[in-house]
């Protein structure tokens, strides 16, 4: 993939301080469409789509969403909060999304993963997981985690 | 070299296209023949560009740097004029043909580094042209890049909307496309040739 | 001698084409003093070159924006009647067919080239710029701060009970822009002279991040407005409050109009928090209840601790509103909240049969 001038666009907008406190890239100095395209292969060699991982997060995000904040037992085993703050966020790519964090934590084994609606929103549209060292990135690894938590259910 | 300057500006468009017979100026050619409009658009740019900065290399060079003997400086020389040129262009497209402007974005700059206009303006002094051959030389060439940049988009138009392997997307396809137009112009280098 | 000649004549190319260039910027950059015509009445005369969101400002015109021009948010929609150019890739991804129909722009990308004719809702002009200083920060609960901020001697602000105000947020730390962000304004609207508002952290957030861990008693602080038409509506309806989190702020400020008016309306305010930590001015509500002729306080805590010792209504705030409302009666809610929390309750408010008209909530 190459590095369009709309791509570099968007990457000067994750920059931290300009959309988010710090940024959607982390410490990772790669070019947006080259992280874009690594994350596509990773996923791809799970035998995952962006669409079927963005679902997953979604469906889970919206059984917790039900409980304003407070804590909420997802299927057995997942314990899912879903922090609500007013106001909206900006997404790099365009459009505005609801500012909330989702903290999912399996209470057999003590794992806890967190992601953002608009994590939703930009893995599901553009295939883009953030950046290395970013405190929202979705790592893949952590996503056959969250397949493993659909199981759960 | 006594060509008459009318022949050399159909030969530059037609059998001598910088594009097609020299393959120079690939970058931009390769990217913006995605979409008609700001290919002609950017088409026009270069007709500008090049036969202003053809004319102006000529008396630059002609009268100033060969009469110091400079003519080593010509590259650094060349490409100065050519900045100078394209950022001009740039401040009237934003000012009187905004759409234009926006459409081209970053690939206006381009130019700049549009080796075509380069190669034209050292072709000239290759070959030794006349004031009004190199005059001719740089509009039939601008005319020529723009004649083939437009008329690849047109076919990448219309290619969109068929299946192409995956591995031959974009780039891949677009130049075998170029290949083929190549060797239709071949077709018609009885008419003059130049070179 | 030869170096010396190689070396003027190339500057001397460079100079001339500096100078045609700079030439050219002058005559062909420059748009002169151009004419901006808003709502057909009031006219502008603005040096060109500019975005036009900055020029408004600088004639003391706000258009709402949190991104602070950089084409992010989305919000700074004005109608560009004529002059405004074609439409620019940047905004696309935030208008509607609708709005594109009816000529809106995003005001931070169009440039002032020439004379424009733009259509802008009446109520911006009254919005101002203010400079104040932080009178008081005082902790409400872990999360959650209570910000008190004085004008500048001689100033005073002009609001409704419930609008809101965009706080500056100066650069700091890693954040090289200034942004804008929204908060309510938790004040009685007759105390001209100060504003309070109720922050809660966002995790991450770039403002809140700064009001917790920068800002101090007695810093200088920038802030326009006032927003918003989420405000008191004038009938006779019974009043819903639904609000949790920082949402208590803006019912706070209606609640002091109630209490100085003695509007004497039924009102109940619902207030939803997930456990005892998070519940906060209890008994300011309380005073409330005697100082407002009708009004009941209802908070209720979803996820109660055992060391809380609740005694209140528990469950979530829907299923405690469900239960305390009637079905198909006279009643007009104001809700404030998360999206989640607001879109939950506009729910179960309609299953009651309270039409969509009726319920109120900011958008922003």
């Amino acid at each position: 993939m190459k590095q369009t001038p709309k791509l570099d666009r968007i990457q000067r907008l994750m920059q931290p301080g300009v959309i988010s406190k710090e940024g959607f890239l982390g410490n990772d100095t790669r070019k947006l469409a080259d992280i874009i395209e690594d994350d596509q292969r990773l996923v791809a060699s799970l035998g995952l789509t962006h669409e079927m991982i963005a679902d997953v997060m979604e469906e889970i995000t919206d059984a917790g969403r039900e409980t304003f904040g407070s804590p909420k037992m997802v299927g057995k085993f997942l314990k899912v909060t879903v922090e609500g703050s007013m106001g909206k966020i900006a997404s790099p790519f365009g459009g505005l999304y609801n500012k909330e964090n989702i903290t999912v934590l399996n209470i057999e084994t003590n794992e806890s993963i967190t992601w953002t609606t608009l994590n939703i929103h930009m893995i599901r549209d553009h295939g883009f997981y953030q950046g290395k060292g970013s405190c929202y990135r979705i790592e893949p690894k952590n996503i056959a985690k969250i397949f493993k938590l659909k199981q759960m259910i | 070299m006594d060509i008459n300057p009318i022949v050399i500006f159909f030969a530059s468009i037609s059998t001598s296209n910088i594009v097609l017979t020299n393959f120079l100026g690939m970058c931009s050619y390769l990217s913006i023949s995605r979409d008609l409009k700001a290919s002609w658009g950017l088409g026009q740019a270069v007709i500008f560009v090049m036969t202003t900065t053809t004319m102006l290399n000529f008396l630059v060079y002609k009268y100033i740097l060969v009469p110091a003997g400079l003519e080593y400086l010509r590259y650094i020389v060349f490409i100065i004029i050519v900045a100078a040129f394209v950022q001009l262009i740039e401040m009237i497209l934003e000012r009187y043909m905004t759409n234009l402007y926006y459409a081209l974005g970053i690939f206006l700059p381009l130019i700049t580094v549009n080796c075509a206009i380069l190669g034209v303006a050292l072709f000239m002094v290759i070959r030794e042209y006349t004031f009004l051959q190199s005059l001719a030389y740089g509009a039939g060439g601008g005319i020529g890049w723009a004649l083939a940049i437009v008329a690849l988009a047109g076919i990448r138009e219309k290619v969109d909307e068929t299946k192409i392997p995956k591995g031959l997307q974009g780039a891949g396809f677009a130049l075998i496309v170029t290949g083929i137009m190549a060797m239709a112009f071949i077709g018609l280098s009885g008419i003059a040739n130049i070179q | 001698m030869a170096v010396l000649t190689t070396t003027t004549i190339i500057t001397a190319i460079g100079v001339f084409l500096a100078g045609l260039l700079t030439l050219a910027e002058r005559f062909l950059l420059n748009y002169g003093i151009c004419k901006i015509v808003v709502n057909g009445e009031k006219t502008y005369e603005i040096k060109g070159g500019n975005h036009l969101l900055g020029s408004l400002q600088q004639h003391d015109i706000f258009i709402p924006s949190a991104c602070g021009g950089r084409g992010t948010c989305g919000l700074c929609k004005v109608a560009v009647l004529e002059g405004g150019g074609p439409l620019l890739p940047t905004e696309t991804p935030y208008l509607t067919a609708e709005e594109i129909e009816n000529h809106f722009r995003l005001s931070c990308q169009v440039r002032v080239r020439n004379d424009l004719n733009i259509l802008i809702p009446e109520e911006l002009f009254s919005i101002r710029e203010y400079h104040a200083k932080v009178i008081r920060i005082k902790d409400l609960t872990y999360d959650t701060k209570y910000l008190s901020l004085g004008l500048a001697e001689g100033e005073t602000v002009d609001f409704v009970a419930g609008q809101y105000i965009q706080l500056m947020i100066p650069t700091y730390g890693k954040v090289k822009e200034e942004v804008y962000r929204a908060y309510s304004v938790a004040s009685p609207q007759t105390l001209k002279t100060q504003i309070d508002l109720i922050i809660r952290r966002v995790p991450q957030g770039i403002s809140t991040t700064y009001v917790f861990d920068y800002l101090k008693e007695g810093d200088s602080i920038t802030f326009n407005g006032p927003y918003g038409d989420f405000f008191l509506r004038d009938n006779s309806r019974e009043i819903i409050y639904i609000a949790g989190g920082s949402g208590l702020g803006p019912i706070k400020s209606m609640l002091h109009k109630m209490a100085e008016e003695g509007i004497d309306r039924k009102a109940t305010f619902f207030f939803g928090c997930v456990s005892g930590k998070d519940l906060y001015f209890v008994d300011e509500m309380k005073e409330f209840e005697d100082r407002v002729p009708k009004f009941k306080f209802v908070p209720a805590l979803s996820n109660p601790e055992a060391n809380d010792g609740w005694q209140g209504e528990t469950g979530l705030i829907t299923e405690v509103v469900d239960r305390h409302i009637k079905e198909d009666g006279e009643y007009e809610a104001y809700l404030c909240g998360s999206p989640g929390m607001i879109d939950a309750s506009i729910k179960v408010l309609k299953s009651k049969g309270i039409p969509e008209e009726h319920i109120f909530f900011d958008k922003f």
